[in-house]
């Protein structure tokens, strides 16, 4: 049979409507694909920022791989997913499970109040934090009243603590965003699907299992996706609450970029790193992605 | 058509005119007062001259600076910051030039004992530091030295230690009595380097300090001295003598806690005098820390230098200024803004606690003891020696691990 009689709609692409994206898209080059691109080829230098760049190919990449101190501020970032993706997960998820059997009066007020932490510049919440953990801040005073002054500590101060709490600040600040995504996923489960699970018996636990959990899929991943990169690139809230300290305690990758751009005067290297950090974080999104993936 | 032509003609000669005679300064915003207080008097002086002035704080000031001076209009005069990573890195690039021309001219190296002013020396590529041309230059002393509660040192029934050990004593006496020995604010890590400074003074020869921050690569780090200095360091942590939450207490707020009356001694920088003396009164005084084996010990240097840019079309009228900071006449305006002039005043100190901190200083400048500050010897130095005494403090790391790791710095 010929090809010849098929309809095929012709192709009328008006070019002109790109144009309308230009504006957007000549600022996307100049502040993000330039500046990418040229960290990238830094990365690949020794250079300090204003002198000569000098190229010495992948020597940056290998010096940080053998520098310890990256290498062990690459380990406190994943132990932040745990805080800054994966409780805030866990919580959000156990906030609108229960919402589908609990009626609560004033919910929506609720709800801003615990959205709130999410639309706060991570400078006031560090500076919020960092006043709550301060040896005489609120959080030491409470224990102290309780009797539990054995307890009370300079927590930030702490080697063995820091980094646990200053997590625990990204969990507070990421929690209402998973919550806030998941409730909004929860209404658009058909009720039928619950119904259906009620005539089967299902209690509250099996109903959370069985309905909402598989049903909330799309909504885990975002949050999955969004937190992941959020604990990876995070530099404010290290920066403000412990600047990486006490010694390296809570040292992450990202205080290292800015420490060697701005300190110790080797851009190269931090660029390398920042190369380094980005693609770290690609890999873990497409593990992500790969393993949720819908196998239809 | 011609009214336009016209403006853009007068607004071309203005804008040139105002250059000849327009000096542009970019300084760190803890010299707001004093330049306040010399741009009026040098524009007196100095009709038809503008001197605009912009100020940034010191981290943005630190980490913009280089690439301020790299960029086509940089200020005619900015200040640096001591040792290769600012200033070494503005002299490599050849963004500031050599002062010694005015120098000369000026007379500015005969105001400051011999060898004073070697903070201040590069060679010509900024690749040796410590001797060879001068490039910058500061009116202002910074010593860090001891300040003390002077009540509870008398209800203590102490008295001002002449020796490091008096010293020691004294840090325990507070402690048994239950009051905390040192107020500290080590969270922020750099004010470790100012107790760390004074330690190492008072067990390492000042000079021997000196050489291995001027060149760290060559000199030997782990001397036996300051292999004592670090014990020493690491036992009045243990001991308590820093309390137990220094570490979660910023700069600011130690400060503050001194001023409140918490913690009989603080060892900072003569900076704070003005905030002390409006806190505490005559309740203040400071001293010069005593050595182990006599004599005073101390970090600190000059402030911050003044540099002038290699773009500069003015350069002759920025060293005037320049000059105008170092004179005679503003001595004691330094002092009325709560500063210590590097050169011995002319007029009466304000306050006691002003006459205990220039009788330090001077102290100090007469034994030739200031060991300047441990990060200025490589540009990662910064970073380990912060990282490693707050270990220290923290009581995570030997003084034999602290020695291991600022000797690997040393030579990184």
């Amino acid at each position: 049979m010929s090809t010849k009689n098929i309809y095929r709609p012709q192709s009328k692409i008006d070019y002109s409507l790109y144009l309308y994206i230009l504006p957007a898209f000549i600022f996307y080059i100049i502040f993000v694909l330039f500046p990418l691109a040229d960290t990238f080829f830094n990365s690949f230098t020794q250079w300090n920022g204003i002198s000569e760049k000098k190229w010495v190919g992948l020597d940056q990449y290998i010096n940080n791989l053998q520098n310890k101190k990256i290498t062990s501020s690459i380990k406190h970032s994943f132990i932040l997913i745990i805080f800054y993706s994966v409780l805030p997960i866990i919580i959000g998820l156990l906030i609108a499970g229960i919402m589908i059997r609990v009626k609560i009066n004033g919910m929506a007020t609720y709800r801003a109040i615990l959205f709130l932490p999410q639309i706060l510049s991570m400078i006031v919440v560090g500076i919020a934090w960092r006043w709550i953990y301060a040896p005489k801040g609120p959080l030491n005073s409470g224990l102290d009243f309780f009797g539990l002054e054995e307890v009370s500590r300079a927590w930030l101060g702490s080697f063995d603590y820091a980094l646990p709490f200053v997590g625990l600040i990204g969990t507070w600040v990421m929690f209402g965003f998973t919550m806030i995504l998941f409730i909004a996923g929860v209404q658009k489960i058909p009720t039928e699907l619950y119904d259906a699970a009620k005539v089967d018996g299902a209690g509250a636990i099996s109903e959370f299992f069985n309905v909402t959990l598989p049903n909330l899929k799309g909504e885990i991943i975002v949050a999955l996706v969004f937190t992941v990169t959020l604990a990876l690139r995070n530099f404010d809230l290290i920066y403000i609450t412990t600047g990486g300290g006490p010694g390296t305690s809570t040292m992450i990758p990202s205080m290292f970029i800015y420490k060697k751009a701005f300190q110790m005067n080797q851009v190269g290297s931090a660029s390398s790193l920042g190369i380094m950090l980005t693609l770290l974080i690609f890999t873990l999104v497409s593990l992500i992605l790969i393993i949720f993936r819908d196998k239809k | 058509m011609k009214k336009i032509f016209l403006i853009i003609t007068a607004m071309l000669a203005l804008s040139f005119s105002s250059k000849a005679d327009n000096l542009r300064i970019l300084a760190e915003a803890g010299d707001e007062a004093t330049l306040t207080a010399a741009i009026a008097q040098f524009e007196e002086a100095n009709p038809g001259v503008t001197v605009e002035a912009s100020y940034l704080g010191w981290d943005d000031f630190m980490s913009t600076i280089k690439l301020k001076m790299a960029d086509n209009d940089p200020p005619d005069l900015a200040h640096g910051n001591q040792g290769f990573t600012v200033d070494g890195t503005l002299i490599q690039s050849g963004l500031v030039i050599s002062l010694e021309k005015y120098a000369n001219a000026y007379g500015w190296k005969n105001l400051f004992a011999d060898g004073a002013l070697a903070e201040f020396m590069w060679s010509d590529d900024g690749s040796t530091w410590g001797s060879g041309n001068l490039y910058g230059i500061s009116p202002v002393a910074e010593d860090v030295i001891v300040y003390y509660n002077k009540d509870k040192l008398n209800s203590l029934g102490l008295s001002v230690p002449t020796t490091f050990a008096e010293f020691e004593n004294a840090l325990k006496v507070s402690k048994d009595a239950g009051e905390l020995p040192i107020a500290l604010g080590g969270a922020d890590g750099w004010p470790i380097i100012h107790v760390w400074g004074l330690v190492e003074g008072a067990h390492v020869d000042p000079s021997q300090t000196r050489s291995w921050i001027f060149n760290a690569k060559n000199t030997d780090y782990s001397t036996p001295d300051r292999m004592k200095a670090a014990e020493k360091l690491a036992d009045m942590a243990s001991a308590g003598y820093f309390g137990s939450d220094s570490l979660g207490i910023g700069y600011d707020d130690a400060n503050a806690m001194f001023i409140g009356g918490e913690g009989v001694f603080n060892l900072t920088g003569t900076w704070m005098t003005a905030d002390f003396n409006s806190g505490m009164g005559d309740n203040v005084g400071a001293f010069a820390m005593p050595r182990a084996n006599g004599g005073v010990a101390g970090g600190g240097s000059f402030a911050l230098p003044w540099h002038i840019s290699s773009k500069s079309e003015n350069p002759a009228l920025a060293a005037k200024f320049i000059n105008h900071l170092l004179s005679n006449e503003f001595i004691d305006d330094l002092m009325g803004v709560g500063r210590v002039p590097a050169q011995s005043p002319t007029i009466d100190p304000t306050s006691n606690l002003q006459a205990e901190v220039i009788a330090a200083s001077n102290a100090l400048v007469g034994a030739n003891a200031k060991t300047f500050y441990t990060d200025w010897a490589t540009p990662g130095m910064y970073d380990t020696v912060t990282q490693e005494l707050q270990k220290v403090i923290g009581g995570a790391a030997s003084a034999q691990d602290f020695m291991d790791a600022m000797a690997a710095e040393s030579v990184n």
